[in-house]
Order: structure tokens, then sequence, then C-alpha cells
């Protein structure tokens, strides 16, 4: 309960006396607060901790051998399977620079260019985030197929006189990552971009700064956590993805997510995929974290002269 | 000089409006496609409205629909639920402090939230379907509604309920005339987020649904696959629509929180 | 000789004219105040010299050099910023090296100049420190330090004490005096507070709420001979009389409807005639109040004391006329235990010189 002694009051003054506004009890406190960690828990860390174990574990056809044994690890030390590994890797880096170098001009003309109409551009920028990525996806069938507008158009202005062959290859994998990713890195970067106070440019003009110097020296050493966060926010999900270069590349390449979907739901064979699982992730946190040492290096040695 | 001036300053603009052309384009393209005559070309035959006509005629979409719509309600319903109770009770005490969890789900690649789940799932022994998917994309749900909710009734003044309890209101009135009313934006925005993740996901509900519930994003899979008619570019225009609808709601919410 | 000179000079922004054909020399090597109430336009002027806006007609020289559309990096001129826009990511050090550092100046020379102008400035101590670790005022004079180190012909500050309380105010008043001095480089000094103008300027320029230049002189041509209400009301308080000028043969009356005929100096040069509309403003320490009669005044009003505020080093009193208006008067508090003790309703004689007002058309 609240009370009303001017120095305890002071000292209520904090979440405590928030939530004592409901009346609530300690006990009955913990027990309305749990279900969402409950959940996240079992459905979430819990899995995980089983992934890890089961990838421990053989068996045959599902059936649970009570044997902990490194044997999934063995058959997964193929050739076969690290150029899967890799392939993600490399195509979720690639999608995150690229990402990078179209959003980063993007959203510093957004952020620190415009004057008018900031909400509007920025509204219609965030809205493609939103689509269902699935539709995104297809919707480059449109233009980039041989009947699609790209080569229509190339062929009306006689610039070639077959039709491209655009889908199915790398390129029209990596056009349309970038196409479904790139809303990710633009709005943290707006974020943190947007935060610049203007007054720091005009600081540095007024001393003598050329642009190029500005961009430098100050708008890209205060926009560096955007960076950091939009990289990472891109370089994530594109480790997963598997539905964009198999709808758009062919299919018949493997990437991590195929090739994990391939072990669960068609194999079955829960204790090689989750095996497989955990070899994946562990090259994903081993790539971040050399990202992120380097970011951090960046970043130190932009700060000043000393 | 005033040249070059004029110039170097029409760059970047131009740069950015190609990014927003590279950006709307194919969705253009694709809406444009969801009237064309001609079913299985990918060229221009003529104005129709008969694929939308198709599409409320299919019992396969409204199968699809119904589907996604109970999911997304489901899931809207148990998140916001979760995340109200977790900050309301939770504030101050150790479980709190545990907010970070909530980011994991953000973090990690849905191919390992999905995983997750089918491996729950099949330890429990639990028949995929409906339920699965709505505990699935509740999962989805917590990880932006808990930092929603959490930041904005932090923000809350404290001093606004000292001053509601100093002018005579009681501690439940407090509550329904200040802080609910403060926090309600911030639910709401909550509420409609889960609602468009719902709805657009496909990934999760790949894996989590089974072989008999179809979704509307897995409806739209199961097209492209088998080579569409525009039928597909007709749901998906309206699934863009009524996304977009959204978010305009969302955002006039915005003003009132700050999670952008 | 590197005066500014600005030539019909006008702005708009949005459509509201902040600027209408401003004309304003700034001498060379002066402590220059712009001084003006909220949205008088003295930032915009600021920042068309400094160059983070440009004019939309008109002209900024430095000497006979047009600089009107020289970009910002090509100008001496360098703005010590309200808000101080200390860049977060850099430690002290870092900040007011950043000049040189754009220009490639060797390391050892920088080093040197840091130290030096830190010294100037009273920071030498904090040299290697982050941002957020300094006060305000510490923060303040980085920025200072900063603008400084460049040697530019012109330093602009926008309001730079805003932000500090009224001690610190005033302590960093006598030190960018000095500063200013020792430096022989132009400051112009943007202020709406013209306490802080009337103690730092040498000349200084009044602005109106209508983007035009009221006035430019010293502070004591400002303060004692103000060319118009608006400047007498800004600068200082004042008490202003509407009244008729009548000329009777060598000598000059105001007269005021209900209070009488007041004995005046003709101004000079000014045409006036007999029967035109004036003002008179007279400054409320140049009043003598008094219970009892005096001799020696020129003019005189009768009133009674409605209200009396004390400020310590003196008293305001407020006093009802005969015919309602209400006048300001200062007096000194020079006494412990004064003769003559005033208190409210007392009826009371205020006296002045005819020297001491100032006669206005507007």
């Amino acid at each position: 309960m609240a009370k009303r002694e001017c120095g305890v009051v002071r000292e209520m003054s904090d979440n405590k006396f928030k939530s004592s506004v409901l009346g609530a009890s300690e006990n009955k406190s913990f027990a309305m607060a749990l279900p969402a960690v409950l959940w996240q828990g079992i459905f979430l860390y819990v899995p995980v901790v089983f992934i890890i174990g089961i990838s421990f574990l053989k068996g045959l056809d599902g059936s649970v051998f009570k044997n902990i044994t490194l044997g999934n690890y063995d058959t997964l030390m193929n050739s076969s399977y690290f150029i899967t590994i890799y392939r993600s890797v490399v195509l979720a880096f690639s999608t995150a620079l690229m990402c990078l170098i179209l959003a980063y001009p993007t959203a510093y003309f957004l952020a620190i260019k415009v004057k008018k109409y900031k909400n509007l551009l920025f509204f219609l920028l965030i809205l493609p985030f939103w689509i269902n990525f699935l539709v995104k996806a297809y919707s480059w069938f449109f233009i980039l197929d041989h009947n699609g507008f790209v080569n229509s158009f190339l062929i009306k202005i006689g610039l070639i006189s077959t039709p491209f062959h655009i889908l199915n290859t790398p390129i029209a994998v990596y056009i349309v990552m970038v196409f479904c990713y790139l809303p990710f890195m633009i709005l943290p970067l707006y974020n943190s971009m947007a935060k610049i106070d203007k007054f720091l440019l005009e600081a540095s003009s007024d001393l003598g700064a050329t642009a190029g110097q500005t961009l430098w020296h100050i708008t890209i050493p205060l926009s560096m956590a955007g960076i950091t966060s939009g990289f990472f926010l891109v370089l994530i999900p594109s480790f997963g993805e598997f539905v964009i270069p198999t709808l758009l590349g062919g299919g018949k390449t493997m990437y991590v997510g195929s090739m994990i979907s391939y072990f669960f739901l068609e194999t079955k064979n829960v204790f090689l995929g989750s095996a497989f699982t955990c070899l994946s992730g562990l090259a994903l946190i081993f790539v971040a974290l050399s990202i992120y040492f380097v970011f951090n290096k960046i970043g130190k040695k932009n700060m000043g002269v000393k | 000089m005033e040249l070059r001036r004029k110039a170097s300053s029409f760059i970047l603009p131009s740069f950015v409006g190609l990014i927003y052309l590279f950006l709307y384009a194919p969705i253009i393209v694709f809406i444009i496609f969801s009237f064309n005559k001609n079913p299985y070309s990918l060229k221009w035959h003529g104005f129709t409205f008969s694929w939308y006509r198709d599409l409320f005629a299919s019992s396969e979409v409204a199968e699809a629909l119904t589907n996604s719509l109970i999911v997304a309600f489901s899931a809207v319903f148990l998140s916001v639920t979760m995340a109200v109770f977790y900050v309301f009770y939770g504030l101050g005490s150790f479980l709190n402090r545990l907010t970070i969890l909530f980011y994991g789900s953000l973090i990690a690649p849905e191919i390992v939230l999905a995983t997750c789940l089918l491996s729950v799932f099949s330890f429990l022994n639990m028949p995929l379907g409906i339920p699965s998917l709505i505990a699935g994309h509740t999962l989805l749900g917590l990880a932006y509604v808990v930092p929603i909710i959490k930041s904005s009734y932090e923000e809350i003044d404290n001093r606004l309920i000292e001053a509601s309890m100093d002018l005579g209101a009681t501690e439940s009135q407090t509550f329904y005339k200040i802080i609910v009313p403060i926090l309600l934006p911030a639910i709401m925005s909550g509420a409609l987020l889960i609602m468009i993740i719902s709805l657009d996901d496909f990934f999760i509900s790949f894996f989590c649904s089974g072989p008999e519930t179809l979704t509307l994003p897995m409806y739209i899979f199961s097209q492209v696959r088998t080579g569409a008619t525009p039928i597909v570019n007709a749901i998906s225009t309206l699934l863009m629509v009524v996304s977009s609808l959204l978010i305009l709601l969302l955002t006039s919410f915005k003003i009132k929180t700050r999670f952008f | 000789m590197r005066e500014i000179k600005i030539k019909n000079v006008k702005k708009t922004f949005n459509g509201e004219v902040i600027l209408d054909n401003v004309n304003l020399t700034i001498p060379n090597g002066a402590f220059f105040a712009l001084l003006g109430p909220s949205g008088s336009g003295k930032t915009t002027l600021l920042r068309l010299i400094a160059g983070f806006e440009t004019v939309d007609s008109g002209s900024i020289f430095f000497g006979d050099k047009d600089i009107t559309y020289l970009p910002i990096h090509k100008r001496r001129v360098n703005t010590v910023f309200q808000n101080y826009a200390l860049f977060p990511h850099f430690n002290v050090f870092d900040n007011v090296a950043y000049s040189l550092k754009i220009k490639k100046v060797p390391k050892d020379i920088i080093e040197q100049k840091v130290v030096s102008v830190l010294k100037k400035v009273h920071l030498e101590k904090h040299i290697y420190k982050s941002i957020s670790q300094l006060s305000g005022g510490q923060q303040q004079r980085v920025a200072l330090a900063r603008a400084i180190i460049n040697e530019p012909d012109v330093l602009l500050l926008d309001e730079p004490l805003a932000a500090l309380d009224l001690k610190l105010r005033e302590e960093m008043l006598v030190e960018l005096i000095d500063l200013q001095s020792s430096l022989k480089t132009t400051f112009v000094y943007v202020t709406h507070d013209q306490f802080e103008a009337l103690t730092v300027a040498d000349r200084m320029a009044i602005m109106n709420g209508d983007g035009e230049i009221e006035q430019v002189g010293t502070p004591k041509e400002i303060y004692e001979f103000p060319g118009s209400s608006f400047v007498a009301k800004f600068v200082g308080s004042t008490n202003i009389f509407k009244g008729v000028l009548k000329i009777e043969g060598d000598k000059s009356y105001f007269e005021v409807g209900d209070l009488g005929k007041f004995e005046i100096n003709l101004p000079k040069n000014k045409g006036w005639e007999s029967g035109r509309n004036i003002l008179m403003s007279i400054r409320p320490e140049k009043f003598e109040i008094c219970k009892t009669e005096l001799q020696g005044f020129s003019n005189c009003l009768e009133g009674n004391v409605a209200s009396i505020v004390y400020h310590g080093r003196s008293t305001q009193y407020n006093v009802r006329l005969n015919n309602g208006f209400r006048v300001s008067v200062f007096e000194q508090n020079e006494e412990h235990f004064p003769q003559e003790v005033i208190d409210y309703e007392d009826k009371v004689y205020i006296y002045w010189q005819k020297e001491n007002v100032v006669l206005l058309e507007k």
C-alpha cells in the first residue's frame, strides 16, 4: 500500500510504487508475471538445450539410443556439409554488405538532408518492410523472367535480341535478398542518424571540414551503433534464409535452411538434424563475433586523434 | 561554381529515388498483373477482375483466410495478455530483469525458432495444426510486445500516480483512469504489430502447421510452387492492402508511443 | 581593413520575413553585440555571416571580399553554438584539435596549440576528459577554445551563456571581455539579455521583432539616447509619456493633457514644429522622489505611492499620478537609516531635470 509520509513516499517513488497501485502482493505478482517467461522458456530455450543434447545421441528412424556419442558430428565432417554452411555464410555476409552500401546514403538523405515531408517519406520506406516476403520474392518473377519486364524492356530498346537468363542465377538471388532485407538495414541506420545533433554537423563545417570530412569524422562514428545493429539485423536472418535462394536460384543448391528443413521434415532424422543445427549455429556465432570485433575496432579507430 | 554545387546536390536525391523505385517497382508490377487477363503468361493481356472473383469464390482461400485470422487473433490475445501481466506484475522484481530473454526470438534465425517449436510439439506429442501455430505465433509476438509495453509503462511519470492519489483517487481508480489510458496506445501498437506479423508469417507456419492446416501465406506459397494463376496476385494484393492499412493505423499510434 | 559589411540583406523562411533589408557595418576588432527580443532575426543574421544559411537577396562582405556565397568551411569565421555542439565521441583535446586535424597540421604543433588555447580558457587540467564529465561552464569553455584555436577573423557567439546560472554568467562575461581584448578578434555576440550586451559590447545593434535594425551605437549612446521607444523600453526600463510639443519663443514645452506642461530642451536638427505629437522617455533613475517639496528642479509631478519593490541595492517605487498614470522611480539605497522613509499611499513629489529626458518620434 502507498505510504503518505514524506520520506517514505520518496523512497517508494520508484517502480515498486507503480506496481503497488494494483494492490498486488508479492506472491500474486510473481504468479501473474510468470506465464510470459514460462512461455518463452518452454518454446524457445528448453528446446535449444534439448536440441544440443539430442545432437549427441544417435538413433535410427527416430528411436533414441541411450549412448552419448559424437557420431552425428562425425557424419557431418564432410565437405558437402561444410560447403552448405559456407554458402549460407557468404549469402548472409554479401547481403548484409550490399544492404549497408545501399542503405547508408538513403538513411543519410532521409535523416539529415530532408526537411519537408520527412514523415511521409519515412512511412513509404518502412511500408515494404511489412509486406509478406513471399509476395515480395514472387513479384520479382514478373520482372526478371524471360517475358518479364527487364527483358521486354531491353529487347524493346534494342540492347539485346534474345532474352537474358536472369532467373535461376545467383544475381537474381542477391537482388531479391537485398530487396527483402534492405528495410531491415535502413530502419536502425535512420534511427541512429536522426539522433545526431544537427549542430554537430554545422560545427564541423564551421571548423573547416568539407562535406566528405564531416561524413568520415563525425557522421559515420556517430552512426556506428546503427551500422552495427543494422548489419546484424540482416546478417542473422539471411543466414537461415533458404526460400529465396530456392525459389529464385533454381532450387538445386542447398543452404543451411534447406538442409535443416530436409533433416527435420523429410528424413525426420532428428539427431543428425540437431547436430547440423548446432554446427551451423556455431558457425554463425563465430562469424558474427568476428564481424562484431571488427566493427568495434573500426569504431575505436575513428574516435579522435589519440 | 554554382553549377557544380547544383550537380552534386542532384546525385544523392536521384540515388535515393532509385532505391525507392527498386523497393516499389516489383510490387506495383505485381499488383497490376493481378488484373491480367491471361492466367499463365507473364505478358500483359488486358484488364480483368476475374481473379478477384475467383478469389472470393474459392473455398481454399476462405479456409486459409479463416485459419490465418483465428491464429492471428488468438496470438494477439495471448501475447498481449501475458505481456501486460508480465510488465505490470513483474515490474521491479527479478523477473523483469529477465526481459532480455525475450530478445532471443528476435535474434535467432527463424529456422531455429521453427525447429525448436517443432521439437517441443513432437516431444509433447501434440498434433500439428491450429494450436501449434498459435503457440508459435505467440512466441514471436511476445518478443515484439513485451519491449513496447515495458518501455511505455516505465516512462509513465511516477508523479502522475502521486498526483492522482494526492487528489483523492483510490488505487484502482488511478489504475483505470490514469495508467490504462496512457498505456493504451502501446497496447494497441503491440496488438497491431502481432496481427501483421501473424498474418504475414510463412516460416513458422510452414514448419508447424502440419499436413492439413493451411494459412494464407502457405496457400500463396503452394500456388507459387505449382505455377500460379494471377489469383495469387489477387490474394497477395489484398493481403498487402490490409497490411498497409494496419501499418497506417500503427503509425498513427507511433506518435503516442516510442516504438520507432 | 576587415570590417563586416551587411548590405540590403533579406531573408525569409516559409513565407515569413525574418530579415528585411538589413544594413549593418561591424567594425574590425570590436566586441559587437546584436541585441533583440526572441524572433527578431539576430540569430539568423549570425548564421548568414557563418554561412549556415544563404541570403535571399543582398550581400555580405569581409572588407572588400564578397563572401555572400562562400561555403561554410572556407570562411574565416568560427561559431560558438548555443548548445555548444561539442562532438560527443571526442574528448576535450580532440574537440579542440579538430579544425587543425582537418587541415592536416603536424601532430606536435597541434599539441602545442591545443595546450596553449586551453590555458587561455583555464581548462588545462581537463585536457583528456570526455565531454560528459564536464560541467556546463566547462563545456562552454571547450566550445570557445575550439573556435578560437583557428585564429579566425571573426568569432560568432550565439547566446553562449544562456544555459549558465547567474554567477557563472557574470564570471564568463568578464572572461569574454578579457579574451577579446587579448585576441583582438572581432566578436559578434548575439543575445536577448540587455544586461549582457551592455556589459560586453564596444558597439551594439538593436533589432526589433520585424527583422529591422532599430539603432546602432555604443552601449552608452543607446542607453542614454535611444532613438525610439522600442529601444528605450527594450534596453533598460523607462517611462514613456505621450504629448504635444509647444514652442513659445525661445522656450519649449512638452504638454500632456491632464498633467500639465513640462520644460524641455528642444532637440536641434530635427525640424520639429510646435503642435507636433511626440513622446518623452524618462528613465526611472533620473527621477528624484521626495515627500517634501524641493527646489532647483525644472519639472515636477505629484502622486501617491502605489507599490514598493525592494531590490537590495535600490528600491523601486510605482507612483500613481493624478491622472491615474503610473510612473516607476528607482532610488539607490545609499543609507542604512534613510532620513526620509517613503511608505505605501504616501503623497510624494517626483522631480527631474529637463536635460535628463529623451524626446522621441515613435
